[in-house]
């Protein structure tokens, strides 16, 4: 698979994950939806970072730190919000 | 600071693994990642505090508007990537137009955010309403800060690209700047479900 063709398949990913995460939040605001949602936001981080920063080819290093903070972020969100579900 | 960083991992397959773009933008980005942090876990824990306020505030928010503005700014980061990889294989005249794609593209998120903030202040929403809305002008204003620096980025590289002044061994600051764009789309897609989907 071509390079180009490499960064066109993560946008097609990153778009479905996009529309369905919206679609999941208004299907209701349970623990389960939450979770939902951020797992789709993890894919599209790890789709931006090895795809379009192009980590995947990056020192491990380097690439752990950046992937390291969207996890971070989904759980201390998913931490904060389940306290008041 | 040097260009890029290369590491010989194995001797026999796979030789080296390459950090593109300048090492001090990933300390930049490191910086800033961790700045969108803060604010978002801020956000993330005024909603546990308030969770009422937070539903009643995301009511003013269109998911729909958001949806739009994700796809804008990620389909700039399609292009910008495009680019990249145009002027790797030295054609740097198509890395130029793709560069100007990438920003067209960004442009139509400027355009809807923009029209987003008017909605709200002419409804009287401004920072001082409450909490959520307090947060949410800080939030997402800082990162629409970063999207507009981004553009200025954008303009100068399609305008670099132009002139022929990157070539497939000598593109570090075209990869830093489109990195930088990246670390933008990367902030987003974490704040865009925090501010406008998780109710």
């Amino acid at each position: 698979m071509s390079a180009s063709t490499t960064l066109i398949a993560c946008w097609l990913g990153l778009a479905v994950l996009s529309f369905a995460s919206v679609q999941l939040g208004s299907a209701g605001a349970t623990l389960l939806m939450v979770c939902a949602v951020l797992l789709a936001a993890l894919g599209k981080a790890w789709l931006i970072a090895d795809g379009f920063m192009e980590l995947r080819h990056a020192p491990p290093m380097w690439r752990w730190l950046i992937l390291s903070w969207p996890v971070v972020m989904a759980a201390g969100v998913l931490l904060a919000l389940s306290v008041s579900l | 600071m040097s260009t890029s960083l290369e590491l010989t991992l194995r001797p026999d397959a796979s030789p080296t693994r390459h950090l593109p773009g300048d090492l001090a933008m990933w300390f930049f980005i490191l910086a800033e990642l961790t700045v969108f942090a803060l604010l978002l876990l801020t956000f993330a824990v005024a909603q546990a505090l308030q969770p009422q306020l937070f539903h009643d505030g995301r009511q003013f928010l269109d998911s729909s508007t958001g949806l739009a503005l994700t796809l804008s700014l990620l389909t700039s980061g399609l292009f910008a990537a495009l680019a990249q990889e145009q002027v790797r294989q030295a054609q740097a005249r198509r890395g130029a137009w793709l560069l100007l794609a990438a920003l067209l593209s960004a442009s139509v998120y400027v355009w809807l955010k923009l029209g987003e903030y008017s909605h709200l202040a002419n409804s009287g929403l401004g920072m001082e309403h409450n909490t959520f809305f307090t947060l949410y002008w800080i939030l997402t204003g800082f990162h629409f800060v970063h999207v507009l620096l981004g553009l200025v980025i954008l303009s100068w590289l399609a305008e670099r690209c132009r002139q022929g002044a990157y070539g497939p061994g000598n593109c570090s600051a075209l990869e830093s700047g489109v990195l930088y764009w990246h670390m933008v789309d990367l902030v987003w897609v974490l704040l865009f479900p925090l501010v406008y989907v998780l109710n």
